[in-house]
């Protein structure tokens, strides 16, 4: 039998599902609030991790005052080490670096976003965009395992340690990192939330419901679309600077069209445009992970012929299918939107409001 | 000088010529019915003049603009309103929402400020009292928290009518705004119409199948069959123009 470490395995569930939150309300903006089938979430995550990538090989060093070393090739090692030391023992440098890396990242992702989006969205309608973001993730992927110096192609990059990798003590340090993942889902949440009760947010969903009437209504359908992809994919890099840091590696293998197939069934599973919806499954889908991986491990021990791993993606299809069927809108469905506008005319009007009726 | 001009607008659908050389004129604080048998091209014309189809010859101008290139966003805010034969609402929203989504140049529509509620909420709360009045108007503002899904057939006719207010068009195109309506809340829709003229000054072109309601409120009607603009003139002149019953039956 395995020895599981209850406390270790929390610490490692709300870590992962703080991670989760930030792709699953990235997502839940782009598609569930404004109808953008974003099928490229990979790529956006990945912009955060090889961002992470090179920030903490080329701009770490800079930052510590060290001269840096190559980190790829026959120095890799040397590198690798250099790292660990600057990490370990310069906190603020370490600190400033990851700021830099969450900026870079929104920044870049935010820029890929609303560029690809505004682009096709003129051209042809978000279906197509779907395909674009798809083909781009796996291209974007492709282009950087090939390319030998920005995170060592194939081989990837590790010891990409958290910022309080420096206390030595792996429990405090891990449980700070997952207060810093839950801080920063929460702030994602909070300000998804603001966006969503907003004329904005109202005109985004009224561009889902009905795009030709909208634009009818003088609003600038593209525009808007480009602008909740930009918001999206900067949410989605930071969530994949926390992703990496949580690995500790930056690999291209990890950013593969699976992993937007996760972030959909979360969004799916918790309720499209629903930004709690959008929590909800990320938990679901961060404890569902961490069973299935103690699972496989504890099949392999058993010397089971079954590849548990394979089962995951069953069950993910199944979840998506069997959601699509019977609960379109997910466990936690859309409530109706409301402004503050509905509270001016209670007062004026002296009703009830819909909340209170029913 | 006519608030809407039509000059000899042609729309081509491949080898089929939807509407051929259509010229008409809607004056300004004018009610202008637009009636012709299915399949005449009355909707295209709509269509051509919201831009949301693209002309294959001819111009439209609108308050001395020519708007004939136009993407249907900016025709709106050019001060032209439409309403859409088949259902247009914003059902998964309240009454209220769909009456304020259309509000042009809202601030909290731009995504900067969107988030920082105190700097567009005293906006929205004018645009709230603006749209009390527009429902008031319509008699749905009783209904302002319903999902626009648990209207009836009537009151959705009226909703859109006031949705479109908001944006304050000076010109409503309105397709078939009483389908699929009981005939004694046709009547109402109708009156609404004319309310809305003598109150606001707004301006209408309608298509509409109902002749013996629509020729108690319009001003001047133009008659279309096959593209072709086969008649105009007053109601009174319409209803003995032997053509028109030719088109419509047979006869």
């Amino acid at each position: 039998m395995i020895n599981i470490d209850i406390g270790a395995t929390a610490v490692a569930i709300l870590t992962l599902f703080g991670i989760y939150s930030l792709m699953a309300i990235s997502l839940n903006l782009e598609y569930g609030v404004a109808g953008v089938p974003n099928f490229g979430q990979a790529l956006f995550v990945s912009i955060g991790a090889y961002t992470a990538g090179v920030t903490y090989t080329r701009i770490l060093p800079l930052l510590a005052g060290v001269e840096s070393v190559h980190p790829c090739g026959p120095t890799m090692g040397q590198a690798l080490q250099l790292r660990s030391e600057v990490m370990a023992a310069q906190p603020i440098a370490g600190f400033i670096n990851l700021a830099l890396t969450f900026l870079i990242a929104a920044v870049i992702a935010g820029a890929v976003g609303f560029a690809v989006s505004y682009v096709t969205l003129r051209l042809k309608e978000e279906w197509f965009l779907a395909l674009v973001l798809l083909v781009g993730g796996e291209t974007a992927r492709i282009v950087v395992r090939g390319a030998d110096d920005l995170i060592c192609s194939h081989n990837g990059i590790s010891g990409i340690a958290q910022p309080f990798y420096f206390l030595g003590d792996a429990r405090s340090s891990s449980i700070l990192f997952m207060l810093l993942a839950l801080a920063l889902a929460l702030i994602a949440y909070f300000y998804s939330q603001r966006l969503l009760h907003s004329p904005f947010g109202r005109m985004l969903k009224g561009l889902r419901e009905n795009e030709a009437v909208t634009r009818g209504l003088g609003k600038g359908i593209s525009l808007a679309r480009a602008q909740i992809m930009l918001i999206g994919s900067a949410i989605a890099a930071v969530g994949g600077v926390l992703f990496a840091l949580n690995t500790g590696f930056v690999n291209t293998n990890d950013y593969v069209v699976t992993l937007t197939l996760d972030i959909w069934v979360m969004v799916v599973l918790g309720g499209i445009g629903n930004n709690r919806g959008a929590l909800l499954g990320a938990a679901l889908i961060a404890l569902l992970d961490r069973f299935t991986q103690v699972g496989a491990i504890a099949l392999n021990m058993s010397g089971s012929p079954i590849e548990f791993n394979y089962l995951r993606f069953i069950a993910f299809g199944l979840i998506l299918l069997l959601m699509l069927r019977y609960r379109p809108g997910g466990l936690l469905p859309e409530s109706p939107l409301t402004t503050n506008a509905h509270d001016v005319l209670r007062r004026a009007s002296g009703s009830q409001p819909m909340s209170k009726r029913a | 000088m006519p608030l809407l001009e039509l000059k000899n607008t042609r729309k081509d659908f491949g080898g089929l010529r939807a509407v051929d050389d259509v010229s008409l004129q809607v004056p300004e604080g004018a009610i202008i019915g637009l009636i012709g048998p299915n399949g005449s091209g009355k909707s295209t014309l709509i269509n051509l003049i919201a831009g949301s189809q693209e002309l294959t010859a001819g111009r439209v101008i609108f308050a001395g603009e020519d708007i004939s290139d136009l993407a249907p966003d900016a025709v709106y805010n050019s001060g032209i309103a439409r309403g859409y034969q088949e259902p247009s609402l914003y059902f998964k929203m309240t009454v209220l929402d769909n009456v304020l989504l259309p509000v042009k140049g809202q601030r909290g529509e731009k995504p900067w400020y969107a988030p920082r509620w105190r700097s567009w909420q005293r906006e929205e709360a004018a645009q709230a009292e603006r749209a009390i009045n527009v429902l008031e108007q319509v008699q749905l503002l009783q209904h302002y928290d319903s999902l626009a899904a648990d209207l009836s057939g009537g009151q959705m006719k009226l909703l859109e009518i006031a949705r479109a207010l908001m944006g304050q068009p000076k010109l409503l195109l309105l397709d078939e705004p009483t389908a699929g309506v009981a005939p004694k809340l046709a009547y109402e829709i109708f009156q609404q119409i004319a309310r809305l003229r003598a109150d606001y000054g707004i301006t209408f072109l309608i298509v509409e199948h109902r002749l013996e309601i629509l020729f108690d409120f319009v001003d001047y009607v133009y008659v279309m069959h096959l593209g072709n603009l086969l008649a105009q003139g007053a109601p009174a002149d319409i209803v003995e123009d032997t053509r028109l019953r030719e088109v419509y039956f047979g006869e």
